[in-house]
């Protein structure tokens, strides 16, 4: 027997099932599980239901008009399906979101400022406190920058300072919704090293939903592959390396000529065709 | 000369608390609050209501209309806006329309339309005081440059340095992701709404004690619309040299022109601006294409 303090994840998602405007389902049974102190990735295309996912987990579904049909999230050990996203962040489940993610009309030291952080915690005592010097160690760029207004940053810098922000929120369980969108191949490398030594230093746990695999597999202990709404393949990092679809369609490497097509595949092939 | 100036900064002082008010709910919610010169209606009301029930006690009676007045704003928001969040912004600006309508109906209904001067029951008067340069204000002028004064060094330190009003300037550009940092924008909101309440409260028992009371003072916070918008609606600093200049046109519109002209000329300087400058002296451009 297992004893409870080893049972309870930072996060758990059993059989999630959410449907957009009452009748698309736009994902499936997803259930996924991240260990405490690791960094977990959810890997698909555009579409597949990764977003959706992570705006579940985080309490944003109502403003899309899409719902939680069923199952459910559990965060500590606790469920907290359809709380408010705020009370989500005071707990310490603390989101970067994919896009508008800084305040541009706000310096860069008040973004850094505008936020609530957690202090609706069960054991806030195994949560990081976070400073803000520890911040700009981490991120030295941003201390440089500290009065610029956060509208003129670039891309990279802007990704930094929200995750900067999302640590200042205390998180005990850090979301990041495409980390990698947008930006120049040697910044994603770095960003990823941060968020690797963010685990390391801080003991967070990371839910990572990424396009880019490569980059992902990279640093992440274990990933979820989602396909159509719903969870096709699951495996640590190294299992997932290897595994031929995975390199072929999302590593883009191990093609070899003559191989099947894409449309062989299995998970392809299920979609219903008319002709 | 100098009596034109002195009216025109007691003028502009009244239009600034009122236009605060504005600026305030629209930066934070986008909505345009066209029942604000009701709101500073029912705070001289308030101020009436407190000073009948506690008389001869000016310090209480002003403290507990200002309270009422930001109570009755958390309480707009809470009832009526929140409700309207998802829905098109113009549909809330419609309902704010809609509550000045019934808050000058309600007021009519309890305290009739009659004129009233809580300043008796204050116990206060108000003597006129001569200036340096041969002006002569009344006392409440002087206490409305004052209270005017306060509240923007007010505003301003809190939204530039407190954490609940950089939380505000957060909350106004993206709610979203203001509640991804675990603030309550609803709450937020409610409270900009306290504080335009507030505005148009310290206006409302201003303008009450020191001119007169009556149902129809919402028509000022019209005059007080158009400087915000002369200032650029979503610069709380543009209001300060929006109600200079429509203060100014209409202090010199009674001097020089017809009073009747006096009544149009804030709506004249507003005409002219939408002409030149339609986002206003200190508005932003890309604002305005976004209403």
């Amino acid at each position: 027997m297992t004893s409870i303090l080893e049972l309870t994840l930072p996060l758990e998602l059993e059989n999630l099932e959410v449907v957009y405007h009452h009748v698309a389902t736009a994902i499936q049974g997803v259930s996924l599980k991240v260990q405490p102190s690791s960094i977990v990735t959810l890997l698909g295309t555009n579409g597949a239901g990764k977003t959706t996912t992570l705006r579940a987990i985080s309490g944003f579904l109502g403003a899309d008009n899409a719902q939680i049909v069923g199952g459910r999230v559990l965060f500590n050990g606790r469920p907290v399906t359809g709380r408010r996203p705020h009370e989500l962040v005071r707990r310490g489940l603390v989101l970067v979101p994919e896009r508008d993610k800084v305040f541009e009309t706000l310096t860069v030291q008040e973004n850094l400022r505008a936020l609530v952080p957690g202090w609706l915690a069960w054991r806030a005592g195994d949560r990081p406190r976070v400073r803000l010097d520890q911040v700009f160690e981490y991120f030295p760029l941003l201390a440089d920058r500290r009065r610029q207004l956060a509208g003129y940053l670039s891309g990279g810098e802007r990704q930094m300072l929200a995750l900067a922000t999302a640590l200042l929120c205390r998180p005990a369980v850090l979301l990041v919704d495409e980390l990698s969108l947008g930006l120049a191949p040697a910044v994603i490398e770095r960003l990823m090293i941060l968020v690797a030594r963010l685990r390391d230093e801080l003991g967070l746990a990371v839910l990572l939903v990424e396009q880019n695999a490569g980059a992902a597999l990279a640093v992440a202990d274990y990933g979820y592959v989602m396909e159509h709404g719903r969870i096709v393949y699951d495996g640590p990092r190294d299992r997932l390396l290897a595994h031929a679809d995975v390199r072929e369609f999302y590593l883009g490497v191990g093609h070899r000529a003559g191989r099947k097509s894409y449309t062989d595949v299995k998970q392809y092939r299920r979609r219903r065709r008319w002709f | 000369m100098t009596q034109v100036l002195a009216t025109t900064v007691v003028v502009a002082s009244l239009y600034a608390l009122l236009a605060a008010g504005y600026v305030l709910v629209y930066r934070a919610t986008r909505v345009l609050n066209l029942a604000q010169g009701d709101m500073m209606t029912l705070g001289g009301y308030f101020l009436f209501l407190v000073a009948t029930s506690v008389p001869g006690q000016p310090v209480r009676a002003i403290a507990g209309a200002a309270a009422l007045s930001a109570l009755s704003g958390f309480l707009i928001y809470r009832l009526l806006m929140r409700p309207m969040a998802g829905h098109p912004i113009f549909a809330a600006v419609l309902v704010t329309v809609t509550l000045g309508i019934l808050l000058r109906a309600a007021i009519v209904l309890v305290y009739t339309d009659r004129i009233r001067h809580p300043l008796g029951l204050l116990g206060l008067a108000n003597p006129a005081r001569p200036l340096i340069g041969g002006a002569v204000v009344s006392t409440f002028d002087l206490f409305t440059v004052g209270a005017a004064a306060a509240l923007f060094a007010a505003l301003f330190l809190f939204l530039r340095f407190s954490p609940l009003g950089i939380q505000m300037r957060a909350a106004g550009e993206k709610p979203l992701l203001a509640s991804q940092r675990g603030i309550n924008f609803h709450l937020v909101f409610a409270l900009s709404w306290a504080l335009a309440g507030f505005a148009g409260a310290l206006a409302g028992s201003l303008y009450a004690s020191n001119v007169r009371l009556d149902p129809s003072l919402g028509v000022l916070g019209l005059k007080a619309f158009a400087v915000a918008l002369v200032g650029g609606l979503d610069s709380l600093g543009g209001v300060i040299p929006g109600a200079l200049i429509v203060a100014l046109v209409e202090v010199l519109s009674v001097r020089y022109g017809d009073p009747l002209l006096a009544d149009v000329s804030p709506f004249l300087c507003l005409l002219a601006m939408l002409l030149v400058r339609p986002w206003g002296l200190f508005g932003t451009k890309e604002e305005l294409e976004r209403v």
